[in-house]
């Protein structure tokens, strides 16, 4: 049994028309050179290395410990057969002949492990990870991370003191049971926003206090806020955000630019649900803190209708990272009809009168956020 | 017309056999190996989809090999995450002072340290690179000297800085012409004859056309630089140039991104695989060498056997490919 193949021995680019018998021990090589004499080489069957890849209708093999190497080339068919139902191991690689020889069966089933591992990942590993990473991080790295968003923002911010330590002691009224101190701060600016840090600061905006109109909407703000901060919100959806843009990055940025935006939009998108299921259950928690405190549940929707009234347009719910008003004002009020408790709270009330009247009153119309 | 019948048998094309659907189960299966072997695997998935570009190339009925090993790269992965975590340690620790002085200079040093090792990367990458590549069982070799390769690679960085980037066009030519002319075949040398200026006119014709053309101009400045690039590469063989040239059509330039590009965003990014096939194809099909290039006469001249990947490696990181 014998092939043709070409032969290169490695010291000259001479292409050498060679026949190769193989068998269990070697191979033997047979050539004529440039002035007629036959030569003859016998490969070691153990050291004979094939190419590392598959490409159809070609096979080629080298042959020495060191570089440079003998080599053998062939498209010769019956060589190719023969070479994928050896037996020997270096010669051939089952899985890979195995894998081409059903090519599209074997495609479809790669691409549909692929897009499991992917979106298994993606919509399960990831997020776990990231929401358990940030529950069990310690409250003192919470708190530092905080004081150091805080630090780099607050030059940007300008507080007013005195607000700042109103709100802080209508705050410090409410039973709250919060895991970390909250710390509260009022900055003046004519747009109607509030935020919270990881670790308890809590920025509210001054014309955003001065549409307020009881301690009730005020509460609803606050728990609100507080509940992020309780419930470590920023910094799961820090970890989510960042540990998924990472992987997307990381399995689209060496496909193509247009691909790899795609992705991160389609990331951004699912990034924005999740920001507003956390909205959700900030808004159904600090519902539960005015419960708590017996304080009237319809600050909430109140607080919603006012913040609708200023804002020009309400947008969509899948294109925002706050539910709907609409929305917010809807559920929010289904579960401030069911309160029996409401009990006027006489302190509370004193602290909202002592704050608001610290603001001064210069009516703005500016855009919403919170 | 004898002359003209003979330049047309000795011109040579270089062919690329491979095949979408065969690139892709190489592509996929190498994916979801590096996927679930948290990246682990990406050295040896790295080696064989490069191997089966080079496997499928060929020259005169002989296929070029790609000997690198998924060790060799490994092992380079290893050095330069060692010195990724040592540099991001030094900047995270001078972020954790809040020392302003002190964490300017932690950002020069970062920087600076980044690039001084640049030119030796691109120095260990293409010395990696040319000793693992093969056609013929003749090696590729580069013969460059690492420090020569890094000054040059320095003057070129610092006057393009002061000329506020002009000089950019004329370091590129120096880098390249470098390269090339310690680049070896066997006994073949190269030589890269491109002009720093004309490589400046190029640029500046981009520049002022891509807007005015609403970036339609893009297609004539990829053949532009395409065929310049080509061009003007030369293989000297026994004291005699053999010349290269790039025959593609800004036709077809156009024909090549928009359909790849369509590709793409239509399946999502899995047709990768056959774009990356089709793209090789595709300019192959333009390259064209010249003159009497012997192809069997080419003798190795001794081997260089550089295993070390890190150079390569390091490029990679940056995304920064050879090819």
């Amino acid at each position: 049994m014998s092939f043709k193949v070409n032969y290169f021995d490695g010291k000259s680019s001479k292409t050498q028309k060679a026949t190769v018998s193989p068998n269990s021990l070697g191979w033997k090589i047979t050539y004529v050179n440039d002035i007629g004499n036959q030569i003859n080489i016998s490969w070691d069957i153990n050291a004979i290395k094939k190419s590392e890849v598959y490409t159809k209708g070609f096979v080629s093999f080298t042959y020495g410990k060191f570089f440079p190497f003998q080599k053998i080339e062939s498209n010769n068919t019956s060589f190719i057969d023969y070479i994928n139902n050896s037996h020997q191991k270096n010669l051939t690689n089952k899985v890979d002949t195995f894998l081409h020889g059903s090519l599209k069966k074997s495609l479809l089933i790669l691409l549909f492990i692929l897009v499991s591992i992917g979106s298994g990942v993606y919509f399960y590993a990831i997020p776990t990870v990231a929401t358990s990473f940030v529950k069990n991080l310690s409250k003192k790295n919470v708190i530092d991370f905080g004081d150091y968003v805080f630090s780099i923002l607050s030059t940007d911010l300008e507080i007013n003191d005195d607000a700042s330590k109103h709100l802080q002691n209508f705050v410090d009224v409410l039973k709250i049971d919060a895991v970390f101190p909250i710390k509260t701060y009022v900055v003046e600016s004519k747009q109607l926003n509030a935020f919270a840090l990881s670790g308890g600061k809590i920025v509210v905006y001054s014309n955003l206090l001065k549409k307020i109109e009881n301690e009730a909407q005020l509460t609803a703000l606050i728990a609100h806020e507080i509940s992020h901060i309780e419930n470590r919100h920023v910094l799961k959806n820090v970890a989510r955000n960042l540990s998924g843009a990472i992987f997307i990055s990381a399995l689209f940025g060496d496909v193509s630019g247009v691909t790899a935006v795609m992705a991160d939009n389609a990331h951004m998108f699912s990034q924005l649900s999740y920001t507003r299921d956390l909205e959700k259950e900030a808004d159904v928690f600090g519902l539960k803190v005015m419960k708590k405190n017996a304080i009237d549940q319809n600050g909430m929707p109140q607080l919603f209708k006012i913040l609708k009234k200023e804002s020009l347009i309400d947008v969509p719910t899948f294109l925002s990272n706050h539910p709907m008003l609409k929305d917010r004002i809807l559920y929010s009020q289904k579960i401030a009809d069911k309160q029996t408790n409401i009990v006027e709270n006489k302190l509370l009330k004193e602290k909202w009168k002592i704050l608001k009247a610290s603001l001064i009153q210069t009516p703005q119309k500016e855009s919403t956020n919170d | 017309m004898e002359v003209i019948s003979t330049n047309l048998i000795a011109r040579k094309r270089i062919k690329y056999f491979g095949k979408g659907s065969e690139f892709a189960l190489i592509y996929f299966k190498n994916i979801i190996l590096t996927l679930i072997t948290f990246g682990l695997y990406y050295p040896w998935a790295k080696v064989e989809m490069l191997n089966y570009h080079y496997q499928s190339t060929e020259l005169d009925n002989s296929r070029f090999q790609f000997h690198a090993t998924g060790i060799e790269v490994f092992k380079g992965f290893i050095k330069i995450y060692v010195i990724f975590i040592l540099l991001y340690g030094f900047l995270i620790y001078a972020l954790q002072t809040r020392n302003e002085t002190f964490l300017l200079s932690a950002f020069g040093i970062f920087y600076l340290f980044f690039l001084l090792i640049i030119p030796f990367a691109i120095h260990g990458a293409i010395r990696y690179r040319s000793s693992r590549s093969s056609w013929k069982g003749i090696h590729f070799k580069y013969l460059g000297d690492r420090m020569e390769f890094f000054w040059l690679f320095i003057k070129g960085f610092f006057l393009t800085i002061i000329t506020l980037g002009f000089y950019g066009a004329w370091f590129q030519i120096d880098i390249r012409k470098y390269i090339f002319s310690h680049l070896r075949f066997g006994d073949l040398s190269f030589n890269f004859k491109g002009k720093g200026g004309d490589l400046f006119w190029i640029n500046v014709k981009f520049i002022l056309l891509f807007y005015i053309t609403l970036g339609i101009y893009s297609f004539w400045y990829y053949k532009n630089l395409m065929q310049f690039y080509v061009d003007n590469t030369e293989i000297n063989q026994n004291g005699k140039p053999v010349h290269f040239r790039f025959t593609m059509k800004t036709g077809d330039v156009f024909e090549l991104l928009v359909v790849n590009f369509l590709l793409i965003l239509f399946t999502l990014g899995i047709a990768t695989p056959w774009v990356a096939v089709r793209t090789f194809k595709f300019l192959f099909r333009f390259i064209e060498i010249e003159g009497n290039f012997d192809t069997n006469t080419i003798q190795q001249v001794s081997h260089d056997d550089y295993d070390d990947a890190a150079g390569d490696d390091f490029l990679d990181f940056l995304d920064f490919d050879l090819l």
